[in-house]
């Protein structure tokens, strides 16, 4: 099983793990169920989720533009021949 | 730990966290579905037609613009349409749902606080739509027992 298919099984069974824990929560309580808290609640939990999905695509293209650009130290060297025109 | 590791992780957690928001949705799907509705449940039958709101109670009353409810008792509203499709929403307590002739459309809620709210139709239905509204009156327990009380003798 390689490192991704790993990765992949660990997040699912955090999120089965967590789901889990938030509906025996819901049933031990006697609280009654408000949807108007629910549903906001949800609505938060969704938000803090999207922006740090957000945050991590916004990071990594960040990187990947500041690593890779034309003037950064490592890519002073170029890593391979140019295809035409260049001296040897 | 080269670039693919990385590259793995980066993916792994993105997935762990879609896959919990989807998760997270559906059990609340579940928790407030017309299926676990409370037993003690009082039901209200609400038509829409151009352009206003009836209601009706378990007991037989009937308000027209207007509902009144009791804080903390859980109702179930069965909702459907006289002519065209209106949508029955009380923005103050997240709760939308479309009122369709011919069906029955059905959630359940607790009103959780007192006070007066607004009820109206989103769905555009014709020139008076936008005066398609209701008031929602939530009273306390005790309030509603003394008002009945006072209404008997």
């Amino acid at each position: 099983m390689g490192l991704s298919s790993n990765l992949l099984v660990i997040g699912l069974i955090a999120v089965a793990a967590i789901s889990f824990v938030n509906q025996s929560f819901a049933q031990s309580t006697s609280t009654p169920t408000y949807a108007r808290v629910e549903i906001w609640a949800l609505f938060y939990r969704l938000m803090v989720i999207a922006f740090v999905v957000g945050a991590l695509v916004l990071g990594v293209i960040g990187y990947i533009v500041w690593r890779f650009r034309e003037s950064h130290p490592k890519n002073r060297v170029p890593t391979r021949e140019p295809l035409e025109g260049g001296h040897h | 730990m080269g670039h693919a590791m990385h590259e793995w992780i980066y993916v792994g957690v993105v997935i762990a966290l879609l896959c919990y928001v989807g998760a997270d949705a559906w059990n609340i799907e579940k928790k407030l579905d017309i299926s676990s509705v409370p037993a003690n449940a009082q039901t209200i039958k609400v038509t829409g037609q151009q352009w206003f709101w009836t209601f009706e109670h378990e007991n037989g009353t009937k308000e027209v613009g207007q509902l009144h409810l009791v804080k903390g008792q859980p109702y179930k509203f069965e909702i459907t349409s006289r002519d065209v499709i209106h949508s029955f929403n009380m923005p103050d307590f997240a709760m939308m749902t479309d009122a369709v002739p011919g069906r029955v459309n059905s959630f359940w809620m607790i009103p959780d606080q007192s006070g007066q709210y607004l009820i109206q139709c989103r769905e555009y239905c014709g020139m008076f739509h936008y005066n398609m509204r209701a008031k929602l009156f939530v009273e306390e327990p005790s309030a509603t027992n003394s008002t009945t009380t006072a209404a008997a003798s």
